[in-house]
């Protein structure tokens, strides 16, 4: 029993991480049909503000946190004006491509100027703490990473429901145009898109570091490509259904993990892709998506 | 028949220009340059078959290296000598660490396997579109990796393995490039190519005129699985050592820049870029160590080359988008100077 729900609590903390990150990106996708690559970035930019904060001028590992998530809504406003303006309306293609080119711009960078070992990050001590509950121990990262995602959601939640610009983000992941008509400035709906999709990068980056306690300029690319997962198993652009994919995906993993003999765990990933994969291929448009046919108009 | 003489024609000029480039640094080039130019060719082989499906089709791919990767494991799995095989693999299923092939027979049995695997993958890729279909190609890419990886018994994970019998050398090399540029032309200009390439332009106007999208792309994605399976095959047979990073974002990276700098719709655009990406890589490569260039020391620079492809990447994508050829092979090039120098010698006269 107490082992089962430290797995369930377990579970639950990397869907949330999962649902953090897959909502980023269904926010952009579902505005401008971009498909963010350069989104696992915005974790490793987190980690390495955090790192450059820590080793020069501020040590408090406190002060990584805001210093983290400020980092990442930053990056995600520097990607927007940098490199998505450009490419507004072209095709997916182009989008996915030119956010696959960022991703290696800026991993790169990190490598060039900093390095490719990890660099150890400190973040509060209380974070790899444990809490104690009669008999049960689990660890307090985890239940804070459900805590918060689950207060994100809700914030998001109101955003969207009772703010302009909020409503015009829901408007404009049905008909950009229409929100335009209406006299409100396309960028600026835009850029909330971005800067939102940045600060929930943030908030999983700063869990995803205190775990691992360092960063180095690949870390980004793996949990990308789960919140991917993630989005596309619960329909491209719809905001429920990368909140839904993540925490299923976040499930579905830490039962394989438990439930496997060892000796397939290694091909964890593998069964995870697959699976997807198959539920792709039954439900072309995800678990929450609308029904499109091959050759109707997208989103 | 005429549609092949005509294939012919049209890819004589590259091939023809790559073979006389390649004989030259084969026979007068030192030994580096020889093995820079192998690559060359073989990143061709690779560029030129995701183009077959990339370029007719317009679906984004991600997961054409995993074929490469494939055939590469194949032909390595069932030709390293017995002895070898003993050390590095001695608990490989189905009786392979007991079998050895000779290279002609290894090599068509990984292009069968990798036929295999594009098809039984093509048939559940044809089915998504859009975005969540380059995804799934993305998972191709992810399950072959983590199955080379994982399966240690029979690829022995991340360690490499070794022994592979060289047999390849540049000019089987730059063989391999000509006959897979001339089958990418073939295919482009077919019916089945034109039909594929005008879906990915309207795919609801291709479709009410009858053009059954679905089959062609699983057709396509299973000759461009063929080609890159060729990729492996000489990238196997070369080095004679493979390990499953060469099979992963790294080289798709390489190859995805390749095809897009120079127009992933036109063959001979994939060409140019794979030329230009070659030399640039290259370039970045040498100043990466650190060089001394007039007299003075640059500092070493790890991550250059990975910083230049993916600024192509982006810089391709903001400024010219359908890359340097666009739609055009150089046989159109020729024809649209030739048109355009008729015209002027017209309006002179007149």
């Amino acid at each position: 029993m107490e082992y089962f729900i430290q797995q369930l609590v377990n579970a639950l903390s990397v869907g949330s991480e999962y649902a953090l990150l897959a909502l980023g990106l269904a926010i952009v996708f579902s505005i401008i049909g971009l498909v963010n690559f350069a989104h696992g970035e915005l974790i490793t930019v987190a980690g390495y503000a955090m790192f450059f904060a820590a080793t020069t001028w501020l040590p408090n590992p406190w002060m990584a946190l805001p210093i983290g998530i400020g980092g990442a809504a930053l990056a995600a406003i520097v990607f927007e004006k940098v490199a998505f303006r450009a490419i507004r309306n072209a095709s997916t293609n182009t989008g996915i491509l030119t956010a696959f080119g960022v991703s290696i711009v800026v991993q790169n960078i990190f490598v060039i100027f900093v390095a490719t070992r990890p660099k150890p990050v400190q973040t509060p001590a209380f974070l790899s703490s444990m809490i104690e509950i009669g008999s049960l121990t689990v660890p307090t990262l985890q239940v804070l990473e459900t805590v918060v995602t689950a207060i994100a959601i809700a914030t998001l939640l109101i955003i969207l429901k009772k703010t302009t610009i909020g409503m015009a983000m829901r408007a404009a992941s049905k008909d950009f145009m229409a929100v335009r008509l209406m006299g409100i400035k396309a960028n600026w709906v835009i850029q909330s898109a971005f800067i939102i999709s940045g600060l929930l990068a943030g908030i999983a980056a700063v869990f995803i570091i205190s775990r691992r306690g360092a960063v180095d300029p690949f870390m980004g690319s793996v949990p990308v490509l789960k919140a991917f997962v993630a989005c596309v198993l619960g329909g491209l652009g719809s905001l429920q259904g990368a909140v839904i994919g993540g925490v299923a995906l976040g499930v579905f993993e830490v039962l394989l993990q438990v439930t496997l003999p060892q000796e397939i765990t290694a091909y964890r990933d593998a069964i995870v892709f697959g699976v997807v994969g198959l539920v792709l291929v039954a439900f072309p448009q995800g678990l929450l998506g609308r029904k499109v046919e091959l050759g109707d108009k997208e989103a | 028949m005429n549609h092949l003489l005509r294939t012919a024609a049209n890819s004589a000029l590259p091939i023809l220009v790559l073979t006389i480039a390649g004989t030259l640094i084969y026979f007068f080039a030192e030994a580096y340059q020889v093995r820079i130019a192998y690559t060359f060719f073989m990143n061709l082989v690779v560029a030129i078959g995701l183009q077959v499906f990339m370029g007719n089709s317009g679906v984004v791919s991600f997961g054409h290296v995993s074929f490469m990767g494939i055939s590469a494991y194949v032909v390595a799995i069932l030709t390293i000598p017995l002895a070898l095989k003993k050390s590095q693999i001695p608990d490989a299923p189905f009786g392979l660490g007991l079998v050895q092939f000779d290279i002609v027979s290894a090599i068509l049995i990984a292009l069968a396997v990798t036929v295999a695997f594009a098809w039984v993958s093509g048939l559940l890729i044809k089915r998504v579109s859009g975005a969540a279909g380059e995804i799934l190609t993305l998972a191709v890419l992810v399950i072959c990796y983590v199955v080379f990886n994982a399966w240690i018994d029979l690829t022995r994970g991340p360690r490499s393995l070794y022994g592979i019998p060289i047999a390849s050398s540049l000019p089987w090399a730059m063989l391999a490039s000509a006959v897979v540029i001339f089958i990418a032309k073939y295919f482009r200009d077919s019916e089945d190519g034109l039909q594929l390439r005008a879906s990915s332009e309207n795919m609801l106007a291709a479709r009410s005129m009858g053009v059954r999208v679905e089959r062609l792309r699983l057709k396509a994605w299973v000759l461009s699985g063929f080609l890159v399976g060729i990729g492996g095959v000489l990238h196997a047979t070369y080095l004679g050592t493979i390990g499953p990073n060469s099979y992963y974002f790294t080289q798709t990276f390489l190859i995805m820049a390749m095809v897009i700098l120079g127009g992933m719709r036109s063959v001979s655009g994939v060409i140019v870029g794979t030329a230009l990406i070659s030399i640039g890589s290259e370039i970045a490569r040498t100043l990466e160590n650190g060089p001394v260039v007039l007299g003075l020391k640059l500092p070493t620079m790890f991550g250059l080359t990975g910083f230049f492809l993916g600024a192509v990447i982006v810089l391709c994508m903001t400024l010219r988008r359908d890359g340097i050829l666009g739609d055009d092979e150089f046989e159109d090039i020729v024809r649209n100077r030739r048109a355009t120098k008729a015209a002027e010698a017209a309006t002179q006269t007149a």
